[in-house]
């Protein structure tokens, strides 16, 4: 009788749980991986490049879809609306914790389930050659002598470079006129063209410049020396602990079944484990670091911890979002 | 010597069947792209970027480049045909192409744009050849300060553009400025007009604007009846084109030439502003000023020659310093990374067989495009014989798909729509809907670059003044402002005596 019982419970079981039977089958259309940033950019070439390996793993191909504008928040807001089906990926940096933080419209990352992990992308301190800077020291040094005698060009408020920046003004206590420019591309320009003297762009946005010798390289805020500018000291190994960088971190939105998420995960890892796919990310700039849900997730968490604070102080969060 | 190694790589292409396959391939699809109303040049390059991932490096360059000067030339068929641009740059196009269609001669149209594109297309590769490192240092030299002047030269032009007077012109254009303030603002991110709608963040997206102001409007336009009562359906005419109307044009080619390879090195803005330059100057230099704007077939060569031949220029920032000027050459620099390829400053001193092939790639795809353009106009006559009715709602659901495929959300269609109602709201005041566009292009540069600039002089407008080159370019403004004033007090001066002399 028991036994009957129990195949009773258990077919009973496998009904309810036919959804997710179902989902054995996963994946059955192409996967739809959607970008905040216009195409041609560091996150569209990314997702392209881990989208195409990943796809070969998954059995469907993997669609980039750019969703822009508002800051990224728009993209974001596509994943937050989207079907929980696992049929929509997103890619995001450290603009979608900014945003939810000084954007009410933004989507709260709660929202949102992290997939898998690719990569830091770490900020790093430029000042144009001829600005007779050397070192960190004599760069802090000629702020405190006179402040605000350095201009410095970033993004505009919430933007990557605009947090390395306020980082390094509240690290060492100084004040750098700040000039802000609608990207990476602009700002580069800035920075060649002698607007600006200094910035605190990511690495692959200015190595060539670097070895061109237009472009010095004070330090590198990793933990460890980047492997584009191997000659390049690290902020710590220099004295200053001073350590921040954007990361690519795949996810879902929330609700994603567990077994679909498994799969998701799964051809990702084994894309970004592939050779073929970290030389090519070298190139492009991305030191691949292959992590799954956990280790994105753990990511995102310490990121906030540490971001949130310095938005705070700034004013940057919206009262209506403090914590 | 470069022209050694661009020959080298020029044969190499056409010794291969495959890549001349290749390119023949990409132009078409260039052409047909480029000529779909709201599929811009960026987004033809970026839906057909997946393609040549699994191609060598110098093939998927070929395609791309092949690809973009298509779609330069393919936004003129709409603009001729329909009177709506196919991409941006070809917004000035239509002001002539357009009457000249409905006049019967469409067909002479599009092959005076075939080409001029093809004029356009050479002088800025052989630009580019020439004196790449001196277009380098002058891209180079350009600051906020430069830009702002540039966007305001471009603002200026803008009144000459416009078929009716300046005035009408420069009001709908301020309109248009306004427009381009909506959304987060990208120097401080605070979001501007927006009245805490999330689908205003984004901004208005100007192939939107585009679509609704030229598209939908058409559309209403027709259905109402308001500008003829029934729809002319666009005549392709006699397409045979004697060579001798076209070296009739050869001034207005090489001037268009010129402008657009000058100020297609200056990023973001490069071929809007060339067009509407061009066209100024068209209309500027031309005895008689009321031809244009209703079939003056130089006010269609001017401004496709000067699209044309700012592509060569608008590369000259992104190969040569790695940053790309628009979103046109981020997608190409993306494919190029993608290829693992970085362009800097250093590709030139590691790479140079790679800029030889670029020129070469530049040059066949501009060959190209003559040769299977000018096939097209034949398919072109068969597609516009569809009745005017199955046409105009063919148009509509054109507006609303691309409206959705720019950044793939639904309030880029309430955005096209919104912009279709004003449209026909202008024509119906006889008011210039293209200057609206240019305002939305041009204002955030102005805005953005005018703020930085005065932000960098801590406030002193001496800035505009005291940097050469932005001296130069508003001398440049105010003579351009003035010169009608100035003519018409001469000819003024002038008449009593020649009254006097007749007597």
């Amino acid at each position: 009788m028991g036994f009957k019982k129990l195949v009773l419970g258990l077919s009973m079981l496998f009904a309810l749980t036919g959804a997710a039977l179902a989902d054995e089958s996963f994946p059955q259309k192409a996967v739809s991986m959607v970008v905040v940033w216009p195409a041609g950019g560091g996150h569209d070439i990314a997702a392209r490049l881990v989208a195409e390996h990943a796809a070969e793993y998954l059995g469907q191909p993997i669609m980039i879809n750019n969703v822009t504008g508002a800051a990224g928040s728009n993209g974001m807001r596509h994943v937050a609306n989207a079907d929980p089906d696992g049929y929509t990926v997103g890619l995001m940096g450290m603009h979608a914790l900014v945003q939810s933080y000084m954007n009410p419209n933004a989507p709260s990352l709660d929202k949102f389930d992290p997939l898998a992990f690719l990569a830091f992308e770490p900020g790093s301190l430029q000042v144009r050659a001829d600005s007779g800077i050397d070192s960190i020291e004599e760069y802090v040094e000629q702020l405190s002598r006179d402040p605000g005698s350095i201009v410095h060009g970033n993004d505009a408020l919430g933007g990557n470079t605009f947090v390395y920046t306020t980082l390094l003004e509240k690290y060492f206590d100084v004040e750098l006129t700040r000039v802000p420019y609608a990207g990476h591309a602009p700002n580069t320009g800035a920075l060649v063209s002698g607007e600006i003297t200094s910035a605190a762009m990511p690495i692959p946005q200015i190595v060539q410049h670097y070895q061109s010798g237009t472009v010095k390289v004070l330090g590198v805020m990793s933990e460890e020396r980047n492997y584009m500018l191997p000659d390049v000291p690290t902020f710590r190994e220099q004295g200053y602990d001073l350590v921040s960088g954007d990361y690519f971190i795949f996810f879902t939105p929330k609700g994603v079944p567990a077994e679909v998420r498994a799969k998701l995960e799964d051809a990702f890892l084994k894309a970004m484990d592939a050779p073929e796919l970290r030389e090519r990310a070298a190139v492009i700039g991305i030191e691949v670091q292959p992590g799954g849900q956990e280790r994105a997730a753990t990511v995102l968490k310490e990121q906030d911890a540490l971001i949130y604070p310095v938005l705070l102080a700034e004013g940057m969060v919206h009262e209506s979002l403090v914590k | 010597m470069v022209i050694n190694e661009f020959l080298t790589a020029l044969l190499a292409i056409l010794g291969s069947p495959q890549a001349v396959m290749l390119v023949l391939i990409a132009v078409a699809l260039g052409i047909i792209l480029g000529a779909v109303p709201g599929i811009s040049t960026t987004m033809a390059i970026a839906v057909l970027l997946p393609i040549t991932f699994g191609m060598e490096m110098e093939m998927a360059i070929l395609f791309l480049l092949g690809v973009f000067i298509a779609s330069v030339y393919g936004g003129s068929i709409s603009a001729i045909l329909i009177n709506i641009p196919g991409t941006p740059a070809a917004m000035v196009t239509q002001l002539d192409g357009y009457p000249m269609a409905q006049r019967g001669q469409g067909g002479q149209a599009l092959k005076l744009a075939l080409y001029a594109s093809t004029v356009g297309g050479l002088f800025g590769i052989l630009l580019l050849i020439g004196v790449s490192p001196l277009m380098a240092a002058a891209a180079n030299m350009m600051q906020s300060a430069e830009f702002a002047a540039i966007a305001i030269l471009g603002l200026v032009m803008l009144a000459f553009a416009s078929s009716t007077s300046p005035v009408r012109g420069v009001m709908v254009g301020l309109i248009g400025i306004l427009c381009g303030m909506v959304g987060f603002d990208t120097m401080t991110d605070i979001p501007r007009f927006d009245y805490s709608v999330p689908a205003l963040q984004g901004g208005v997206d100007v192939v939107a604007m585009m679509l609704g102001i030229f598209g939908l409007a058409e559309v209403m336009k027709n259905l109402s009846g308001a500008s003829n009562p029934d729809f002319q359906r666009p005549v392709i005419g006699n397409a045979v084109l004697s060579l001798a109307s076209i070296f009739k044009r050869w001034g207005s080619m090489l001037r268009g030439s010129v402008i657009g390879a000058i100020i297609g090195c200056v990023p973001a803005v490069g071929s809007a502003i060339a067009v509407s330059v061009a066209y100024a100057q068209e209309v500027r230099l031309a005895r008689d000023k009321s031809a244009f704007g209703s079939g003056e077939p130089r006010g269609v060569v001017a401004p496709e020659a000067a699209n044309s031949s700012s592509i060569g220029g608008s590369l000259v920032p992104m190969m040569t310093l790695g940053i790309p000027g628009d979103t046109i050459t981020a997608v190409l620099m993306g494919a190029l990374l993608m290829h693992g390829l970085r362009p800097g400053p250093l590709l030139y001193v590691n790479n140079p067989e790679f800029f030889a092939s670029v020129y070469a790639a530049l040059f066949i795809g501009v060959m190209a495009t003559l040769v299977v353009g000018l096939l097209l106009v034949r398919a072109v006559v068969r597609i516009m014989g569809i009745p005017p009715r199955i046409l105009l709602v063919a148009i509509a659901v054109l507006c609303v798909v691309g409206a959705f495929a720019i950044r793939n959300s639904i309030s880029d269609i309430y955005v096209m729509i919104f912009f279709g109602c004003v449209g026909y709201l202008l024509h119906l005041l006889r008011l210039p809907a293209a200057p609206l566009a240019f305002g939305l292009i041009l204002g955030p540069i102005l805005e953005e670059n005018l703020g930085r600039a005065l932000l960098l002089s801590r406030g002193a407008w001496s800035v505009f003044l005291d940097r050469p080159i932005s001296l130069a370019i508003l001398v440049l403004t105010l003579v351009v402002l003035l010169l009608p004033v100035l003519s018409g007090l001469w000819r003024r001066l002038k008449r009593p005596q020649l009254a006097g002399a007749a007597e």
